[in-house]
Order: C-alpha cells, then structure tokens, then sequence
C-alpha cells in the first residue's frame, strides 16, 4: 500500500469490520452511514464528481470560508473515509465504479429511484457486477409505492414520517429539531440494515442483497407510543410544548428554568409517583415544600391521583421557584443522590465540557495537518472489548486517493491512470 | 410485514437472553427477533417492566398483557419469567446464557455484579458469548448510576437545545427522542460484534452508552463548537441554508412544510404560488439574499396557505417539484398510501390484545426478509416451553421452581 504522509484515513485494523470494503456514493442519507462502518473498520471509498461531491457545499463552514475542502458538515459526515474522483456519467466512469464494486462488500447509495440506473448503480446492475455486495439503498420513501420518487429533505422526512406532528404545541405549531433528524436516523436505522445484510451473508451461501430503506419510515420509528395509541384508543398524541403527552393524555410540564439554564424532570420534577417522598423531603429541608408535607399531599403525590388544574399550578409554581434560584449541574447531582432522575438541558458546548464525558476519555482530538489545527470530535459511541471503535482521522479532500485506490487497489498503471485523468474521468 | 417463511432468516439459529427493559434494550433485541433469532425476553413479575405498566392499553383496561406500549418493543419474542433474586432463579438464568449467543441488558450498572451475572461471570459458561450492556450512561463516570428515561436524556444530549424557537423554551422533541434514536447506535455494534464472531468465533462485551450515542446524531453542532467556537441554536422550522423553509398552517388546520434549498426548488414555487409579484422582487432572486427575507416569505406564504387545504397546498408544490409534506397525525400515518404500500404497519395478532399495529424496520432485505412476525409475549407465556424444551428439565424440578417462587 502506498505510504500515506497525512496518515489519512487512519489504519483500523482491529474493529468488528475490518476487512470489508464500502463503496460510499451516497448524500445526506448515507454518509453518516458510511462513515459509522468506516470506525467499525471497514475501509470507506468515498466517491465524488471532479467537481468534489454536493454536499461539500452545504454549511457551515470552518470560519465561516466558504470551499469545498471547509464544510463542517463534510468533515462530520465523512471523516476517515478515502476519497476518488469519478464521473459517473462518462461510460469509461462506470467501468471504473463497477471495478470498484467488483471488490466491494457493500455499496451505499441514495439515488432516487430509476436515477440510480443512469449512472450504473442501480442494485441490478450492481448485482451482476458483484453478486457477494450488499447494496445499500436510501430514499426518501423507499423503492416502491406511489411517493417512490417525490423529492424531501430532512424536513419533509419529519413531517411526512409523522414525528413533527408529536413535536411543538398548540399555539405555535409543529416544529423540527434544527439538528437534521430525519438524516440522522435514517443513516443510522440503514446502517443497521446495512450489517444484518453483511451477517446474512453467512447464512444465504454468501451472496449479497439490496437493503431498500425508507427516511419515511425511519421517522415513523420514532413516534414513541403515538402510532399504537393511534390504534388502540383512537386518540392522536400530538406536540405538547414543554410537557409530555403519553397515551393522549398530556402530562405537566417537565422542563424547569435554572439560574443557569434548564433542567428536564419527567413526573412534575419527580414530585409526581414513587419518587414524591423523597422529592418532599428535599424541598422541605430547603424549606421551600409549602402545603406538600401534609400527609393527605404525601398521598396523593404518592398514588398520582388525577390533579385538578389549580392544584397542578400550585406545584408546578414550587417547582420553578425551587428551581430558578440554583444552578442546573447541582439541582441534577442532587436529585439524582436522592434517586430521582433529573437531567441538565445541556447546549453543545456543555456536552463537550460534561465531566461524564471526560471521565468516559470519549473526546478524540483529529489532526487536520493541511490546514494545522486539531479539533475535538465526537468519540466512541461503544466501547467493545475485543474489536473497538476508531476514529479514522480528517474527512478527505477531492480525490486525494485517486493514487492509490486506483493504482495499488485497482492496479491501474500510470498511465491508465493518465489517460482517465485526460478523458476527464477522474 | 409479513415475513416469507420459504426465504432464510439472516439470524436463524442465534438465542439471545433478553434482559433489557423498557425503550432501548428491548428495542435492540427486538431487531434480532424480527430477524429470525430466538430472542427470550428474562421478566419478573416480582419487579414489573415499567412499560407493561404504561398504556395505551386496550379497551383502556390497565393490565401488563395489554400494554401497546410494550408490546411495539417486544415482537417476535418468547416471554420467560425468572426471580433472579433468588439462588435458583440465578443458576437457572446462566443455564440459559449457556445456551445463549448474546445477552443484551440495559440495568443500572453494576446491577447484574451484584447479582453475580455480570459479563465476567457469564462468560465463564458462555466463552464466545456476545454481551451489549445499554444504561443511559455507560458503565463508568460520576453519571454511571444517573437514572432517567429518554425524554430527559434527550435533554442531556442537545435534542432540547436544539428543538423549539429561538425566543421560547428549549422545549424538545414531544416523545422520549432517544428511545427511538440510540436504539439504532446499539444494534449496528451489536450486529457488527455479532458478524465478528460468525467470521472469528469470538465474543465480546460492548459497553453502551445512550448518552454517547446520541451525541452523533447531532449533526454539526458538535464541530460548530470545536472548530469555530460558535453555538448551534435551535431555530424554529428555519435552516440556515433554504428559504423558505418551514411549516405552514393550512385552511384546514393541518400544516404543509416547504423546504426550497435550490434556486430550480424555488423556480419550482415560484410556479406553485402563480407566480406573484413579491417573488420577482430583486432581493428575492437569490437565495443568498433570500436567506435574510425569510420573515417577510414566511408571511407571503402563510397568507397563501390560509386561503388552501393542506391537501391543496402540498399538491400545487408536489406538481412543480418543490420539497414538501404534510404534517401527518398518527392517524394519518395509518392511512398514509406510501407507508400502506409499504407494508409499514404489521398487523399481528396477540393473544389478549387482539390484531394490533406493529412498527416495521425503516429497510427491506431483498433475500433474507424481516419485519415483525409474532406479537409480543404475554408475561411469563413461554417459560415452561423454553425451561422444558430449551433447557430440557424435567417435570419435577420445574414444578419445584414453580412452587418456590422462583419463577414468579
């Protein structure tokens, strides 16, 4: 193998999928996808247009300079893949795809449907070039049915996948979360078809088959109990502001303003069921519990007997006054050592500083010796004792692999490689 | 879904002890029961899975065999139950790891030493066993012991931050997010493992954390802040980079959303709105200068979807190839065409709950078909079945398990 001055990707000899080859010609759908089987060992060919694939243009960017090579999102996405250029149009371009496949295990792609055939990746065709290859599809609405082929983003996914409707409130409306969610969880919910189909392999003589995922689906994954609350009582669970609604009933609200922040605290802070008495105690020691003491409140706390509207406002009102004057860290820590389980509402750069995750070594730094920096990225979502995950260093530039991946992979000679390069195909 | 009985399952022959509970464990192990393995799900009646307690029941008749709740999470299963406080009850459980390929649980850590049925012990009758353990936070840190469910996790992971106006509350997703996120995270590893082991014969331990799972579902916010030291924020139905870009109420009630990133996507609705004249305006022409006008779109568009049904709106946007949708209610999702088509909801019948909807996974395997097959265990259903049958023992000393208690 070529000797790699910039050590990008980083060898990962030692994860669960170590070994395997993934062809990675995917967007948003898959590159989270792909990048999740790239820590897990396997080696990630990324491939893109001469131009650098699409989503090198999408936002934000280091420093807000806007290039092909400063996209967060494709550092994100794709960091410790190998990159190729190839242009899929040409038919020399396919040829060279199809190589590529030859000697794949898996193939991600996220072509609309009958798309994919314009450019040699449909999963026939694909089939017939390695029959021993996963290939990996993720659409919008899957392969087949009346929507196959309408475009989304992620926020169609959300609506259309009916998980916004359970998010929101009366008042203003469903609403997503601007971290894209229906990209994340279809990458994700694919990645796991992705190695059941690999596993399978074991069991079906070891051929290959196509994986068809849906971001629709994905997202109806997510509707919590609403689908069978749906089918059981016929009641629509739907966006309940800052409370929660279970069954179609709507509970109280279970986020608290601290002098710092927020906190999270499901059954009215834990003053609600078997975790009342302990949630008294403390507000009594404080000398904030107001009328709770008294054994008939302890009870009725206790047993969650139905609240009427003034008597709910009544604890809400203690609980946000207890809340407001001390800081989120401490009002979590206490109320945890008193076993009820309350979380911080935590912003990126307080995951980043959370002491759980620095006693955890989760944090790995990525070297990006182009530009000279090294910055801190998410780390570990496993820790497996026998074949860990990695992080395989910076995502790659356009085609700073073309050498290698078709010289010592393919075994192109120079100047094949050259003339690819003359016929504008890599 | 119905699975093809002729075509072979990708887990067929594979035994896992299912001693998670409530939304990510069982939801892990659920993949793997829908896809051919024999998954048997440990229960004890004398500590109750949270969610047989929790609804919607059916004919609203609170009973832990008629919890839909549980049931979504748990098809495909066998329902075993064991006391595992008990002596007996923890020698009768490491019989069954014996014979287990993967154990997967989701206790508070060191819940299972104490009970002296951590990975280091089970291993000891189970070499090549595969064990994935899935608190919320991990097996170690000052959290480790945290308690919590995924509604507040999501907040501990960013989900909040992320989810509602910039001027309101950091309000979060309406469902327990990560129940339905980290679910995924743990069953790729699980299955990653799993594949290892098929290839190498070797098992593993995969200590979980939902908390460090979730954090790479975050998108960029993560590098936003490492990288350029800037927050991400959460935005309403806005992005950064489309205009328009949100969720309309329509005439009826419901909402469309509308995402136009492209300047063909905003050709597109130009066209589906007639063309008006707002939208020939200079600074309307680009979507660089677009972007700083989304208030004044917004209003355009929410004068226009007031006067159409959400049904007319999305098809004047569908027609012309604009990103759009319709908010679907949960029932909507039932009578949705695509996800019909789909085969999206299986229905499966259950012995006390009757036909009832199951969620499928989000993918079709072409060879080694999936998906739902058998609804939920009823608890304890399948204990003699699997004690006699699996495990072999005799008649005499399940009856004496029975009658100590130790299958309660």
């Amino acid at each position: 193998m070529t000797d790699r001055p910039d050590g990008v990707p980083l060898p990962h000899p030692d994860g669960p999928l170590s070994g395997y080859r993934v062809v990675d010609i995917a967007d948003e759908k898959g590159q989270l996808c792909a990048r999740l089987l790239a820590e897990l060992g396997a080696d990630v060919i990324k491939v893109e247009p001469r131009a650098g694939d699409r989503t090198r243009a999408n936002g934000p960017f280091f420093r807000d300079e806007e290039g092909r090579e400063s996209s967060l999102y494709w550092w994100a996405m794709n960091a410790g893949k190998r990159s190729v250029t190839c242009e899929m149009r040409l038919e020399a371009g396919r040829d060279l795809f199809h190589r590529l496949v030859a000697g794949a295990d898996a193939v991600i792609e996220t072509n609309a449907p009958g798309a994919a055939k314009d450019i040699g990746a449909d999963p026939r065709t694909l089939a017939k070039v390695n029959p021993e290859a996963v290939v990996v599809s993720i659409t919008n609405f899957g392969q087949t049915g009346p929507a196959r082929n309408l475009p989304a983003t992620d926020i169609v996914g959300s609506a259309m996948g009916g998980h916004m409707y359970l998010n929101g409130s009366d008042e203003r409306g469903p609403v997503r979360t601007t971290a894209p969610q229906a990209y994340a969880q279809v990458n994700l919910q694919a990645a796991v078809g992705a190695v059941i189909a690999l596993y399978a392999r074991g069991a079906n003589g070891g051929l290959g088959q196509h994986v068809d995922v849906s971001m629709q689906e994905s997202m109806a994954n997510a509707m919590d109990n609403a689908q069978q609350t749906w089918d059981i009582l016929q009641i629509n669970n739907r966006g309940p502001g800052s409370g929660r609604m279970v069954s179609g009933r709507e509970g109280p609200r279970y986020i608290y303003e601290t002098a710092d922040g927020w906190v999270a605290a499901l059954g009215l802070g834990g003053l609600m069921g078997p975790t009342s008495g302990a949630m008294v105690d403390w507000l009594d020691q404080t000398g904030e519990a107001g009328p709770l003491t008294a054994p008939h409140w302890r009870e009725r706390l206790e047993v969650v007997q139905p609240l009427e509207e003034d008597e709910q406002e009544l604890l809400v009102g203690i609980m946000q006054k207890f809340c407001r004057t001390r800081r989120k860290d401490d009002l979590v820590r206490e109320a945890q050592s008193r076993g009820v389980g309350w979380a911080p509402v935590y912003s990126p750069r307080e995951i980043v500083e959370s002491d759980q995750l620095a006693a955890r070594d989760y944090w790995v730094q990525v070297r990006h010796e182009d530009i000279g920096e090294t910055f801190v990225y998410p780390g570990a979502p496993w820790k497996l004792s026998g074949t860990p995950w990695r992080q395989r260093g910076r995502a790659p530039h356009v085609g700073e692999h073309n050498a290698e991946v078709y010289g010592d992979l393919l075994g192109l000679d120079a100047d094949e490689v050259a003339k690819l390069r003359r016929s504008m195909v890599i | 879904m119905a699975s093809n009985g002729s075509k072979p399952k990708p887990f067929e022959g594979l035994r896992v002890t299912d001693l998670s509970w409530v939304g990510v464990g069982p939801t892990v192990a659920r993949y793997l029961a829908d896809h051919g393995a024999e998954v048997i799900r440990v229960e004890s009646a004398t500590r109750m899975e949270t969610l047989r307690r929790a609804g919607p029941f059916t004919d609203n008749e609170p009973h832990y065999d008629n919890s839909g709740y549980f049931a979504n999470f748990n098809s495909s299963k066998l329902g075993v139950t064991i006391n595992l406080k008990t002596a007996k009850g923890k020698e009768l459980l490491k019989r069954l790891v014996a014979v287990s390929d993967v154990v997967t649980e989701s206790f508070t850590p060191g819940s299972l030493k104490k009970l002296g049925l951590d990975y280091e012990e089970l291993r000891k009758v189970r070499p090549d066993l595969v064990m994935i353990s899935m608190p919320l936070f991990g097996q170690t840190g000052p959290w480790a012991h945290y308690m919590g469910y995924g509604h507040v996790l999501q907040a501990a992971s960013g989900f909040n931050h992320l989810t509602g106006w910039p001027d309101g509350e950091p309000i979060g997703t309406g469902v327990a997010y990560t129940d339905f996120l980290v679910p995924h995270v743990g069953a790729l590893a699980l299955v990653a493992a799993l594949d290892y082991r098929r290839r190498t014969g070797k098992g593993q331990y995969i200590d979980f954390s939902q908390f460090e799972g979730a954090v790479h579902a975050l998108g960029t916010s993560i590098l936003e802040w490492t990288a350029n030291g800037r927050e991400a924020e959460r935005l309403g139905n806005r992005d950064p980079e489309a205009a328009p870009h949100g969720a309309y109420r329509c005439k009826d009630g419901r909402y469309v959303v509308i995402a136009c990133f492209t300047e063909q996507e905003w050709e597109g609705f130009r066209a589906a709105i007639g063309r008006p004249d707002w939208t020939d305006l200079e600074r309307m022409r680009r979507k660089w200068s677009r972007l700083n006008e989304q208030k004044e779109i917004d209003r355009h568009i929410d004068f226009w979807c007031r006067e159409r049904t959400a049904a007319q709106a999305y098809k004047a946007m569908r027609d012309n190839g604009v990103p759009s949708g319709i908010v679907k209610s949960p029932e909507e999702m039932h009578r949705d065409p695509q996800l019909k088509h789909r085969g999206h909801y299986a229905v499966l019948d259950h012995p006390t709950m009757g036909a009832r909807t199951y969620d499928s996974p989000a993918f079709r395997l072409s060879k080694t078909p999936g998906g739902p097959w058998k609804a939920a265990p009823l608890l304890g259903e399948d204990t003699e079945r699997v004690l006699k049958g699996t495990l072999g023992m005799g008649d005499e000393e399940f009856t004496e398990l029975l009658v100590e208690g130790v299958l309660e």
